[in-house]
């Protein structure tokens, strides 16, 4: 048994030392991370704003004043509403369809089967391949005498056909993305306590059934975490629109994106301050889109 | 502990001399390095810019040449280079984007270079050096060229009747005697690419402009080049699995094609079997063709201008571009510059040619929607005339 001395608090003065202490200590390990942050990603976002508002060349600020013209010419510029269109078209699908096949994969992984570790690692390995390189590829498979062709035996040459290319691209990424989703549900089933698939199995319950009742809602953080984390990106998608189109967006504009916009703008264009208006806007609507989830997938989380 | 920092110091010492005496033997020769930058075309284009480097190099004494190649995207990375004012002092600059970099301000006006060193221009094709030329300004001189030319399998013309065509309307016939006796098989008589890059010869060859684009000259010719497609006759290299038409003719899906210089390399060392002839691009009402051009142009921040002067001027004078020229990748811009055997499809084009670019600013903004509308006017999905009022409007920006 301790003595009374033993347990006593320390006096209230030191006590506080040793919490601004603490303190101090935790702010200056922050303060790394928050200087790269501000320097690589605030300060950037600042300028970007600022150059919004002005003619914005290679060399910088050009004549013609300041206001608000970029803005203005974004949002009428019927080829900025096409990369919207095209950038929703293509989120829509891609992520029900990666987190679809993402679960599916933990599914199976998560079972007691052999080789699981080899079936993961085959699953993964889309991921971490560089996106350049898997369409360059992907190039040759959907070319119009291109594998995928020869399997399904038609002739279409899906990267330039307008109505079929969006749908070739969410094809590619859903293969490619879907085994990191797996990883996050790989983690989310696992984390699912067995108490409550042995109360399933003692009411007898069908598998299906357990898995819509009890697996499929328990999952509800990762479904919130994945949907926000990879909606984010499809909207952000740009490598494999860039490559099939040669940067050019076409044909007829159907691989245009709205970060290939802001990327033509300034690197076609040279026009700078239409970019950065053009990115703000896009921020935006992300930020709205990221917004609406929070409130409502990601409300009842908690 | 004395005996370390004693160490240190000597090592420091024999470090600020040996720093000394590098920088005394640069001044001794007090040699000026010059950077130069462009794309790489390929290992054989790179080894022969080297020879012509080496040559430079062993000719100036004062002067280091220096070639980088830019891999990945060019105008990107040369963005990067003039916003942080620290560009190469030469560079290329292709024809079509040197209207942007000019009213970016980010090249070197060349005519006081060209008036102290009396820098003979009249050897380049007017037409050529008028592609980097704004007014009586000079932004460069072409280090080369290409128009496009006629290139046709020797066979397949032969079961065709072996004429090859000179007129739209003998192109149409052949295409059709070509088709009616399948001899393409699996492809189509004629590969088209759906670019403007292409079909522009066809609008010059109609009698139309890119300056008057709502002309019905225009409207005729682009009529003419997409009919050929909806007819049946003609192709996108798409269709027949290929990146470019180029590659159609080698994998022998396509008889006839419209291509440059650079299309006899590619073929000798790509496709060297299939038997194809060179013939001059057909004609209209009149002749019209495309001169794709690079020049060699100077950053307006470069480190040193007279050496930087003294190396373009090189390079695009008739010994550089002799060297340059000698292995027939591209031909030459200057007229006092013979191209190698073989050449004579290209050549008759430099009357007609009309440089790539055509002095716009807002070209290579305008052409990715020139490019975007023809290929929603081939699938049908556009009229021919609000393709041609979207182009005139992307033109003046």
């Amino acid at each position: 048994m301790a003595t009374v001395s033993d347990a006593a608090p320390p006096p209230r003065s030191s006590m506080l030392g040793v919490r601004l202490r603490e303190a101090g200590w935790g702010y200056a390990f922050v303060a790394v991370p928050i200087a790269v942050f501000g320097l690589f990603f605030i300060y950037p976002f600042g300028y970007a704003v600022y150059i919004s508002f002005f003619h914005w060349g290679i060399l910088g600020k050009q004549a013609g004043g300041s206001g608000t013209f970029n803005y203005s010419k974004v949002l009428h510029d019927p080829i900025f509403h096409t990369a919207l269109k095209n950038v929703a078209e293509y989120t829509l699908g891609v992520v029900p369809l990666t987190m679809a096949l993402g679960l599916s994969l933990a599914l199976v992984i998560n079972q007691k089967i052999r080789g699981r570790n080899f079936f993961r690692s085959a699953f993964y390995f889309p991921s971490i391949a560089s996106s350049v390189a898997i369409t360059t590829i992907a190039l040759y498979i959907f070319n119009s005498d291109g594998l995928f062709n020869r399997i399904i035996g038609s002739q279409t040459p899906w990267f330039t056909t307008a109505s079929k290319v969006t749908w070739a691209i969410v094809g590619l990424n859903t293969w490619t993305t879907s085994g990191t989703v797996m990883l996050y549900y790989l983690a989310g089933l696992q984390a699912i306590s067995n108490d409550v698939y042995e109360a399933a199995a003692l009411d007898n319950t069908s598998a299906w059934r357990t898995f819509w009742k009890i697996t499929f809602p328990l999952l509800r953080p990762v479904h919130f975490f994945v949907l926000v984390v990879f909606g984010v990106g499809a909207l952000k998608v740009f490598d494999q629109q860039f490559i099939v189109s040669g940067g050019a967006g076409g044909p007829n504009y159907s691989t245009y994106t709205p970060v290939l916009y802001i990327y033509r703008a300034a690197f076609s264009s040279f026009d700078f301050g239409l970019a950065a208006a053009a990115g703000v806007v896009y921020f935006v609507i992300i930020f709205a889109v990221t917004l609406v989830q929070n409130l409502t997938v990601g409300r009842r989380e908690a | 502990m004395r005996k370390r920092s004693g160490v240190l110091l000597g090592l420091l010492v024999a470090l600020v001399l040996l720093a000394a005496t590098a920088q005394a033997a640069t001044h001794r020769a007090a040699v000026t390095n010059v950077t130069l930058a462009g794309w790489s075309s390929g290992p054989d284009e790179d080894a022969l810019l080297n020879q012509v480097i080496a040559k430079f190099n062993a000719t100036h004494k004062t002067i280091h040449a220096e070639f980088s190649v830019i891999n990945g995207d060019y105008g990107t990375a040369m963005t990067a280079r003039f916003a942080a004012h620290n560009p190469p002092d030469v560079f290329y600059v292709d024809s079509s984007v040197v209207g942007a970099w000019e009213r970016q301000g980010v090249l070197q006006p060349l005519n006081s270079y060209v008036k102290t060193s009396k820098y003979d221009t009249s050897a380049f094709f007017p037409s050529l050096l008028g592609a980097f030329m704004s007014g009586k300004t000079i932004y460069g001189f072409p280090k080369d060229w290409s128009p496009l030319a006629m290139e046709v399998n020797k066979g397949m013309l032969g079961q065709a009747g072996g004429k090859a065509p000179t007129t739209w309307a003998q192109l149409q016939s052949v295409a059709q005697q070509m088709a009616n006796k399948n001899v393409v098989p699996g492809g189509k008589p004629i590969c088209l690419a759906a670019d403007w890059a292409r079909m522009l010869a066809f609008i010059y060859q109609g009698g139309g402009s890119l300056t008057n684009l709502t002309s019905p000259a225009v409207a005729n010719a682009v009529s003419f080049y997409v009919g050929l497609i909806s007819k049946g006759l003609a192709v996108t290299p798409d269709k027949l699995g290929a990146g470019w038409c180029g590659e159609a003719l080698g994998k022998q899906k396509a008889a006839i094609i419209f291509e440059g210089n650079w299309l006899l390399p590619y073929m000798k060392s790509t496709y060297p079997n299939v038997q194809y002839g060179v013939f001059p691009m057909i004609k209209g009402k009149t002749g019209g063709n495309l001169a794709f051009t690079v020049s060699y142009s100077m950053a307006k921040d470069a480190q040193n201008k007279q050496a930087a002067w003294t190396l373009l001027s090189w390079l695009t004078s008739k010994q550089g571009q002799t060297i340059w020229m000698s292995k027939g990748l591209a031909l030459p811009s200057r007229k006092d510059v013979k191209a190698i055997g073989g050449r004579q499809a290209f050549l008759s084009a430099a009357p007609f040619a009309h440089g790539w670019g055509f002095g716009n600013p807002n070209f290579a903004t305008a052409y990715t929607v020139m490019n975007n509308d023809l290929a929603a006017v081939i699938s049908g999905s556009k009229s021919v005339q609000s393709m041609l009022s979207d182009a005139a409007a992307a033109l003046k920006g």
